[in-house]
């Protein structure tokens, strides 16, 4: 029997909205926050660790390697490696998975695991230009060419370009993530009642879940704020009417997808613990569940928002789970009309057939199973920790009910899906 | 052997490398004074030599000064000292006078003896570490420098700078001492040697430029204001830094010789001082605490709890922190957590302002303080500090809950400063594991930490106890479990007594400032603000419900309380204390009209000098009663705890050294009159009456001159 990867423990930190509880963080000192505060908790000497992963979107300049730098600061001692991951959208479950392929693969036996986006903390850049200017003036000698190398600046040259905006389009397809999802609107018809009353609902659960959900949650103390205590994304007295008033964001004219019913800029991490059999053992830890099988799939960047289908589906394929095997779901919730678009077309034989290469539509995404503690259109959608949160969330609704499988799945910009199965342990 | 001597054939220089055999400190006496003596007439004899180089092998001492030890034993006699004096004068005089440059290559303090050494040579090369401090601490000592440093010191850096750091025994590092031109080349510890000998290529030193301020007018200019800040300071009682400024002041201009011999006159005058003998027994009393467990290198725990992120919490949190201990910090909700952790935020900062920690060192002491709250399990936690509110019922609930989160072994320690450690610890299945560690606040300035062992105490928690506070650079005190354990104790009572004679009528300045004459650090009244009157209040009306032979401290704390002044916290109490500017006596209380309590039974208002032996003799006595009692295992720990902890006159050397000052027989008489005049309190107690009967004293008479 090849070895199995548990998910031992986990905490994140409250998901806050960006520019606001968590501004005091950059990513460094949430993930610091993250991964100190699982250590505190589970009571698992450092040392025994075999290697720290961490999933981050945009890593700030100051912290090449976040995940080391996040280690040493969180304690574990210098002897123990560090590595950063990049898979968008995915990093966070891309931390996750990285460990468990190294468990299960036996080389290693204990990985701390993160996920973490500050998107308050991206950056605004100089464009090429600009920075060739900036280098031509360092190197200027003498006050008259160092004159003469200011003189080449142009007004436009100081336009700061938002890396967070940068971040958000696809350089290959020439949209933004907005874009696709208005492209999967149209196709699949969905319309702006629908993506609203779906946003409407991720923030009734997300309401009805609060003390569910303050059980994986660490409080965070940035220096000179007070203390974040709790996810402030979700509005209890969110409405149809209030949502309906929004105006539409990436398509003024004929758009649906408004920044209510798309998931939220925000900054949070998760840590996980991935351990061996052995490892498990020792730690003395009662674990949350244990990873069974992964896949990430690639598919048309401009239709990224249907990943999921075809990371499923190549499960699937391998004669591993189908969708019905679910007893919980968690689908990340880019945009609300990304998720029903992903229902709709699993339901869909013709889509089956042309896209997954199978003869039967994928399934279904029940309500019931569905994102039953919301997602991240309430709780936000810091996008290098989303895909560790759905991990933890998962497991922890799995073992409230008393069930036994669990499917993670995100949409991945750039044209990607990724989807992992759990089970209870 | 104490120095090797290596000369490197390559460049001709020779490499003089101090290293005491069997010790982690190099240290100056007679022996090594000698050997290098030797060392420098083979250098003069030896030909083509191009350089001296001196250098330490210690990791963090370059050499730490004189063997107070050795000179302490003799008694500090002239007839011992004088010719160590002029050893130490004629060698350094003669490294100084080689005909070839030298340098001092210095990593690790470099103190006292140590920095007169580096200053005989040319020049001087520092590392950058941390463990790099230069100082001349002597006066702190009750006595001067006096091998050279006052001679040579003011002509290189400057009068001004000079007599700064002889009056104040401040430590510089490198960077500061090369800003004060105290050093010529700073460099990292691996590039210290290579540095050093880029000096010796300069050559012998050049005469010292002649300052503006070395000209008599300023000079005298200099020296008065030196004299005015050292009386504000010092308030008579030290002689040491006046006389190191007359030395210093007198030498300049004047030949070594001539100088030399001012340093010598001032030293014997010094050494036969009260004040020196007792600031030198409060030195070797420390240095004897340092020793006083079983294992030299104290173990710090792996990680530590601490149970309260209040300023006490928050202040040991940091303190631990700050020393490389990981904290695990807990309170009852985030709120609180957060405000706990903005006090070590601002204590982080601090430390880091005065350069007592670099930013990244900083940063890291604070990611070690983790917060958690009441259910995260404590495993791997081999210590937990509880700091906690002052009651009894919430500490025993905290306890209760700890011994489940923690491993068997774990130690369970409370700062309490007023609860009994036997109380807090019934009830729990391994009372043993319990022991008191009472932290003084401010917790990062305070040097004492008082162990308070209680009657179920395991000796090997106590043992641990003084080990952490020894890890944490602090000086371990073991009390027994009586109320108040020792300092407040003694303490207390003194400021009970001066809140009465306030009540009588006497002045808040006219109380405080004699006591500052005296030699008390900060007046009774003063210290009451600064502790907070409702915290003042309910600590002696504790002891003295626990302990019936002391004076309650009547209603008057209380009536100020109720007006909602509660001392600094407040803006208010015996002072108003404006957030810029000094403290003024609070013009508010004479509206409050505190009758006197007992106007009938004293006919005259106290004067100067019983306001001063109320205060301090009521201290005395309970010092007395504390150590027959035993609070504390001897008359040294008793002291030593009350200067340590309070800053009790350091130069009287604490309580029971000054009963013996006074001799027992008029002190008991003065305590006897004391509680006729009405204030019974005041009754010796039979410690002192037996002393007194006897003809006892609490020390061995200390050697005095032959």
């Amino acid at each position: 029997m090849s070895p199995v990867a548990y998910i031992a423990a986990g905490i994140r930190t409250p998901f806050a909205k960006a520019g606001g509880a968590l501004r005091g963080c950059d990513a460094v000192e949430l993930c610091r926050a993250a991964l100190a505060s699982l250590l505190a908790r589970t009571g698992l000497d450092p040392a025994e660790l075999d290697e720290v992963v961490v999933g981050c979107v945009g890593q700030p300049a100051e912290a090449a390697n976040l995940a080391r730098v996040a280690a040493l600061r969180a304690g574990v001692p210098e002897a123990v490696p560090a590595f950063t991951v990049q898979r968008n959208c995915a990093s966070g479950l891309e931390a996750v998975t990285q460990a468990a392929d190294r468990v299960i693969a036996g080389r290693g036996g204990a990985f701390l695991v993160a996920g973490v986006e500050s998107m308050s903390g991206y950056p605004l850049h100089f464009g090429r230009r600009a920075a060739d200017k900036f280098a031509a003036l360092a190197k200027a000698r003498g006050p008259r060419a160092r004159l003469a190398a200011l003189a080449r600046f142009r007004p436009a040259d100081f336009a700061p370009r938002s890396a967070l905006l940068l971040g958000l389009t696809d350089p290959v397809c020439g949209l933004g993530m907005g874009q696709t999802a208005e492209l999967l609107a149209r196709e699949w018809q969905i319309d702006r009642e629908a993506q609203d009353a779906f946003a409407l609902r991720s923030h009734e659960r997300a309401t009805a879940a609060r003390d569910f959900l303050a059980g994986e949650i660490t409080p965070v103390f940035p220096a000179g704020f007070p203390p974040s205590t709790h996810d402030d994304g979700v509005r209890p007295e969110q409405s149809l009417t209030a949502l309906g008033r929004l105006r539409p964001v990436f398509d003024r004219a004929q758009g649906t997808v408004t920044a209510g019913n798309a998931s939220q800029l925000t900054d949070g991490a998760v840590a996980l613990l991935v351990l061996g059999e052995e490892a498990l053992r020792r730690s003395g830890l009662e674990p949350l569940g244990r990873v069974v099988a992964h896949t990430y799939a690639g598919c048309d960047p401009a239709r990224m928002g249907l990943g999921p289908l075809h990371a499923v589906a190549r499960l699937a394929a391998r004669g591993g789970l189908e969708l019905d095997d679910a007893d919980v779901i968690e689908l990340n919730e880019a945009f609300a009309a990304q998720v029903l678009a992903c229902r709709a077309a699993a339901r869909s034989a013709d889509f089956a057939r042309a896209q997954l290469h199978r003869s039967r539509p994928l399934g279904d995404f029940p309500d019931e199973k569905l994102n039953v503690n919301g997602g991240a259109i309430a709780l936000g959608h810091p996008v290098g920790a989303s895909g560790a949160r759905l991990v933890l969330t998962a497991l922890r609704e799995l073992k409230r009910r008393a069930a036994r499988r669990a499917l993670v799945t995100l949409c991945v910009g750039g044209g990607q899906g990724a989807a992992l199965w759990l089970e209870a342990p | 052997m104490n120095i090797l001597r290596h000369i490197d054939p390559a460049d001709g220089v020779a490499v003089l490398t101090f290293d005491r055999p069997g010790s982690s400190a190099n240290v100056l006496d007679e022996a090594v004074l000698r050997e290098l003596d030797e060392h420098l007439a083979v250098l003069e004899a030896t030909p083509g030599l191009r350089g001296v180089l001196l250098r330490g092998a210690k990791p963090t001492i370059f050499i730490a000064g004189a063997d107070l030890h050795a000179l302490a034993e003799g008694g500090l006699s002239p007839a011992r000292l004088a010719p160590v004096i002029d050893l130490g004068h004629a060698v350094f005089e003669r490294l100084a006078r080689l005909p070839v440059p030298s340098v001092a290559a210095i990593h690790g303090a470099c103190l006292g003896g140590g920095l007169e050494l580096a200053l005989a040579c040319d020049w001087r090369a520092a590392s950058d570490s941390a463990a790099t401090k230069l100082g001349l601490p002597e006066t702190g000592l009750g006595i001067l420098p006096a091998w050279g440093g006052c001679v040579r010191l003011p002509p290189l850096i400057g009068l001004p700078a000079a007599l700064s750091l002889i009056v104040s025994g401040r430590r510089l590092a490198a960077a500061q001492a090369a800003r004060a031109g105290l050093v010529d080349a700073v460099a990292h510890e691996e590039y210290l040697e290579a540095a050093a000998r880029r000096l010796l290529a300069r050559g012998k030193r050049p005469a010292p430029r002649r300052r503006l301020v070395h000209l008599a007018p300023l000079r005298a200019f200099v020296a008065l204001r030196a004299r005015v800040a050292v009386a504000a300071r010092t308030h008579g009682h030290y002689p040491a830094p006046p006389r190191a400024v007359e030395v210093c002041v007198a030498a300049l201009g004047k030949s070594h010789e001539a100088g030399f011999a001012l340093e010598k006159a001032a030293l014997l005058e010094l050494a036969a001082t009260s004040a020196a003998r007792h600031l030198m027994g409060i030195f070797l009393g420390r240095e004897r605490i340092k020793k006083s467990v079983a294992d030299p290198r104290p173990a710090p725990p792996r990680v530590a709890a601490v149970v309260g992120a209040g300023v006490m919490g928050a202040g040991i949190a940091w303190w631990l922190a700050a020393h490389r201990v990981p904290v695990r910090l807990q309170d009852v909700s985030p709120e609180a957590l957060g405000r706990g952790l903005e006090t070590i935020r601002r204590l982080a900062a601090e430390a880091v302002r005065h350069r007592a920690l670099t930013p990244v060192e900083g940063r890291a002491a604070l990611d070690r303080i983790i917060p958690i709250d009441a259910d995260t399990p404590l495993r791997g936690v081999d210590w937990v500090i509880e700091a906690a509110a002052e009651k009894l019922d919430v500490k025993r609930a905290i306890f209760r809950r700890l011994e489940a989160r923690v491993a068997p072994d774990a130690i369970l320690a409370t700062n309490t400063s007023a609860l009994s450690i036997d109380a807090i610890a019934d009830g729990l299945a391994h009372p043993g594991r319990v022991v008191g560690l009472h932290f003084f606040n401010p917790v990062h300035r305070m040097p004492l930490v008082e162990i308070v062992r209680g009657p179920r105490t395991a000796a090997a928690a106590v043992d641990s106890a003084r080990r952490l506070v020894l890890a944490l650079d602090k000086l371990p005190v073991v009390a027994r479990d009586r109320p108040g354990f020792l300092v407040n104790r003694v303490l207390i009572p003194g400021l009970v007594e001066a809140v009465h004679l306030f009540r009588e009528g006497v002045p808040v300045a006219e109380i405080d400032r004699a006591l500052e004459d005296f030699g008390l650090p900060m007046g009774p009244l003063r210290l009451a603000d600064e502790v907070g009157l409702d915290i003042a209040s309910h600590v002696a009306r504790d002891l003295a419900e626990r302990l019936p032979h002391l004076a309650a401290p009547g209603d008057t704390l209380e009536r100020l309380i109720a007006h909602g002044w509660l001392g600094k916290k407040s803006g208010r109490g015996f002072y108003t204390h404006p957030t810029r500017g000094k403290a003024k006596p609070n013009p508010g209380l004479r509206a409050l009209r505190l009758a006197p309590e007992n106007p009938a039974s004293r006919a005259a208002a106290p004067d100067r000098a019983e306001i001063v032996d109320c205060v301090v003799l009521v201290m005395v006595n309970e010092a007395a009663r504390c150590l027959d009692e035993g609070v504390v295992d001897d008359a040294d720990d008793l002291d030593l705890a009350m200067v340590l902890g309070t800053g009790w006159a350091p130069f009287r050397g604490g309580p029971l050294h000054h009963a013996d000052a006074l001799g027992a027989a008029p002190l008991v008489a003065r305590l006897d009159a004391l509680a006729a005049g009405g204030r019974p309190h005041l009754e010796p107690c039979a410690a002192l009456r037996a002393r007194a009967a006897q003809g006892r004293t609490f020390f061995p008479a200390s050697p005095k001159t032959p």
